[in-house]
């Protein structure tokens, strides 16, 4: 009940999504992003785009320039933003909350714009989406719903009980793209020690515990 | 059922983007199969976009979202076709539909390979599909660097056990390998190596004519 009650305290401080309030108990689950971005991918919403492009723009744009690639940061802000405005169509809330979607097309626009910079003159028959899957997309992928928004939010909570040393191994990983090998000759420390902080803090946010359940 | 699964770590690397393309092939194909590691996948994409969410803003400027607004009615008559990119598994695409019918180069006795590391360019990694008989052995060898293998079809057993299609093997120079195709279909699997295959055992020397 807390969690719900949370929710729509964040609701309410967006204009565009207070009508949703009544919706069902499963839509109160609803984070305002991804109703934004439904809103995108069913009736072209501008406004809601905009927002959008106000919350994650940043986001991108940091992400760029934390992994070298400042001089284009903007371009790939555009070319993530155009992505999701075509995509959007795709996206299920029941598969991905809105923040992990945009993520994952991000990582994916990072990667092909890195190739495109690369390319040699052999094409290759594998698209970048063909090797890193956007959420969704798997029409064949049941629906699990709540497990998937109740994990980003626990994630988001357990985060901030995170030693220090902890997250700045993992957020060197997904922000500045490093290798568990280069963040170890960063911060000099044997790789063994950046191996087993990742191992505590992914055990502590619950992702490794599933390896139990094999 | 799989029964052999990439860690956590190496999920991390590739929810992170940062495996090279044949690394995350690998990846990709076990997940395609595998509901318990596509959960930890989407666990961590999810960690992903919490990590973005907490650094520190940057400011992005209206005039960059009327360009963007201006690209999308630009294109706005070719609609996306969501069905196109993901219809054929990336297998297909790089190999077409039967593994069986590739040019396969006959190695030792039982054992052949088809070296595609032609079709990832600019990698460091030798990437290899190999083929044993069914119930047929591969010469004993170890490895210099980490070999990635994900079996595509039929199944092999070694001294750490039986690996079945679509199981996710990580073997590094501590283990000297010494595979044994089940019987039944052929056994092929798709290898990243980050260093070549060092023959050990007799065969090392009908190999390389410069030991004899």
């Amino acid at each position: 009940m807390k969690i719900v009650n949370s929710t729509h305290a964040i609701v309410k401080e967006h204009p565009v999504t207070t009508l949703e309030q009544t919706s069902a108990r499963a839509e109160g689950r609803k984070d305002p992003w991804s109703q934004l971005l439904e809103k995108v991918g069913k009736s072209q919403d501008r406004q809601a785009y905009h927002a959008l492009f106000e919350h994650f723009g940043p986001q991108i744009k940091y992400y760029a320039m934390a992994n070298g690639l400042a001089s284009h940061a903007e371009e790939l802000v555009q070319e993530v933003f155009v992505s999701i405005w075509r995509r959007s169509c795709l996206y299920d809330w029941r598969k991905a909350a809105a923040s992990t979607w945009i993520f994952t097309i991000a990582r994916n626009q990072r990667i092909d714009m890195l190739r495109k910079m690369r390319r040699t003159s052999v094409e290759m028959a594998v698209e970048t989406d063909d090797l890193w899957q956007i959420p969704g997309d798997n029409e064949d992928e049941p629906v699990t719903s709540l497990h998937r928004l109740m994990s980003e939010r626990r994630i988001r909570e357990s985060l901030k009980h995170l030693p220090e040393e902890q997250t700045t191994v993992i957020a060197k990983v997904y922000m500045e793209n490093k290798s568990h090998q280069r963040v170890a000759n960063e911060l000099n420390i044997p790789l063994g020690t950046v191996k087993s902080r990742v191992r505590l803090a992914l055990n502590k946010l619950k992702v490794i515990l599933q390896d139990q359940n094999v | 059922m799989t029964q052999h699964h990439p860690d956590s770590l190496k999920l991390m690397e590739y929810s992170a983007g940062n495996l090279s393309d044949p690394h995350a092939l690998c990846i990709r194909l076990h997940l395609d199969q595998c509901s318990h590691c596509r959960s930890r996948v989407d666990m961590l994409d999810s960690l992903g976009a919490v990590m973005m969410e907490q650094q520190s803003q940057v400011s992005v400027s209206n005039s960059m979202f009327d360009s963007i607004l201006a690209r999308i009615d630009e294109s706005a008559d070719e609609p996306f076709s969501p069905s196109v990119p993901n219809s054929a598994s990336p297998l297909q695409k790089l190999l077409g539909e039967d593994l069986n019918k590739l040019p396969w180069k006959r190695q030792l006795g039982d054992a052949s390979v088809y070296d595609i590391t032609d079709q990832f360019p600019g990698q460091n990694e030798q990437v290899v599909l190999q083929k044993l008989t069914a119930g047929g052995k591969a010469p004993s060898h170890t490895h210099r660097g980490e070999e990635t293998t994900i079996v595509l079809q039929g199944a092999f057993t070694d001294n750490k056990g039986v690996f079945n299609q679509w199981d996710f093997v990580t073997l590094d120079s501590q283990d000297n390998h010494k595979p044994v195709a089940l019987p039944g279909d052929d056994c092929i699997t798709l290898s990243v190596l980050s260093a070549p295959v060092k023959l050990t055992g007799t065969f090392t020397r009908l190999l390389n004519p410069f030991i004899r």
